[in-house]
């Protein structure tokens, strides 16, 4: 058998939402969600970012995106790994939706103000999809968004050394066209599996 | 009367004139056998794509079909200014990427690399790797032997 780190490092975390998706069969007849159902859902928290001045395209509140559902991740651009996996996923998903993907927005907020401009967020999340907005925050707006949303995001490894990493949320949060935190979405749920969720919201 | 069975006393007899009867050993001792090493084999690699000073990942499975374990302890690369073994994990809904010193190769056994998983971390790459595109990685092990793993360049 094939030794697979990741599935060593992911076992509890497996055994809890084989835990949840159990309790939600047995709850009841519906179909279960790829993502966490967030349930009762409430209203996503405050994100407000200003931007790079003279681009309106990376001031973003995401209050503004009522009436879409909103897939939104919070990563950096010197990610090699895990924040490209996922913006992958999230343009096979897209590509899964067709037309459905209409009304539904792509959000990709960077946690590392140090290194990211709004610009070179902007510009990174196009690479996935010419549709993906993406935005970094100043310090400021950083620290009242992590504290809104009760997650974590900071440096690891030497900050004066530019090739530091940034520990970030894993999931994909999904907010629905009322604005409401619906879905959290775990890494490794492939674009089919991200595309019948977020159908099922519009 | 108590008797030896015959059987014990060939064997004695036989044993007696091993011990005792003139060597038929050469002189020189005959080289050891070599010690048994890991055999390694690496396929489905490939790396994404990405621009000239940015950072990207490369992913492969390693294969050990011998009896014996070995450990992998680096990597190396003409594609980027560094190369590191990494490891992206989850932590209480926190992801976070850690490098690895060594990784263990077991017997009998393969490893996957694989997006948010284990990976092969190019920093400040010295090249931009476009769809089509071969970047090569040589990966080290503790038993002396290298590995050259030459991988495909994917679009994000």
């Amino acid at each position: 058998m094939a030794s697979d780190y990741l599935a060593l490092m992911h076992r509890s975390s497996l055994v809890l939402l084989a835990s949840i998706a159990t309790l939600a069969l047995t709850g009841c007849s519906e179909k279960p969600w790829h993502g966490i159902a967030l349930d009762p859902a409430s209203a996503a928290p405050p994100l407000t970012v200003a931007g790079a001045l003279g681009l309106p395209a990376t001031r973003f509140v995401l209050a503004d995106l009522k009436g879409s559902v909103v897939l939104l991740y919070f990563g950096y651009t010197h990610c090699p790994d895990v924040c490209p996996t996922t913006l992958s996923d999230w343009a096979r998903a897209k590509r899964a939706l067709g037309a459905d993907t209409a009304g539904v927005r792509y959000v990709f907020m960077s946690v590392d103000p140090q290194r990211d401009t709004p610009e070179l967020a902007a510009a990174y999340a196009k690479q996935f999809d010419a549709s993906f907005v993406g935005t970094a925050p100043s310090e400021t707006e950083l620290t009242m968004f992590l504290r809104d949303w009760g997650i974590a995001a900071y440096p690891e490894g030497d900050p004066r050394n530019n090739d530091y990493s940034v520990a970030h949320p894993a999931h994909t949060f999904v907010v629905d066209s009322e604005g409401r935190l619906r879905l959290m979405i775990p890494p490794g749920v492939r674009g089919e599996d991200l595309a019948e969720d977020v159908r099922r919201l519009r | 009367m108590k008797t030896w069975p015959k059987t014990f006393v060939a064997c004695a007899s036989a044993l007696a004139i091993a011990a005792c009867g003139p060597s038929a050993e050469p002189e020189v001792q005959p080289a050891p056998p070599p010690a048994p090493t890991s055999i390694l084999s690496v396929r489905d690699a490939w790396a994404r794509a990405a621009d000239s000073g940015a950072m990207t990942a490369v992913y492969f499975t390693v294969e050990n079909t011998a009896a014996v374990s070995d450990t992998m302890s680096g990597v190396r690369t003409d594609a980027a200014e560094e190369a590191g073994l990494h490891m992206s994990m989850q932590s209480n809904g926190t992801m976070h990427m850690a490098p690895l010193r060594t990784l263990p190769m077991p017997a009998a056994d393969s490893v996957l690399f694989r997006p948010m998983g284990a990976h092969v971390m190019l920093t400040r790459l010295t090249r931009a790797l476009a769809e089509g595109d071969t970047v090569q990685v040589t990966l080290e092990f503790v038993s002396g032997q290298s590995l050259d793993v030459r991988a495909g360049v994917r679009t994000p």
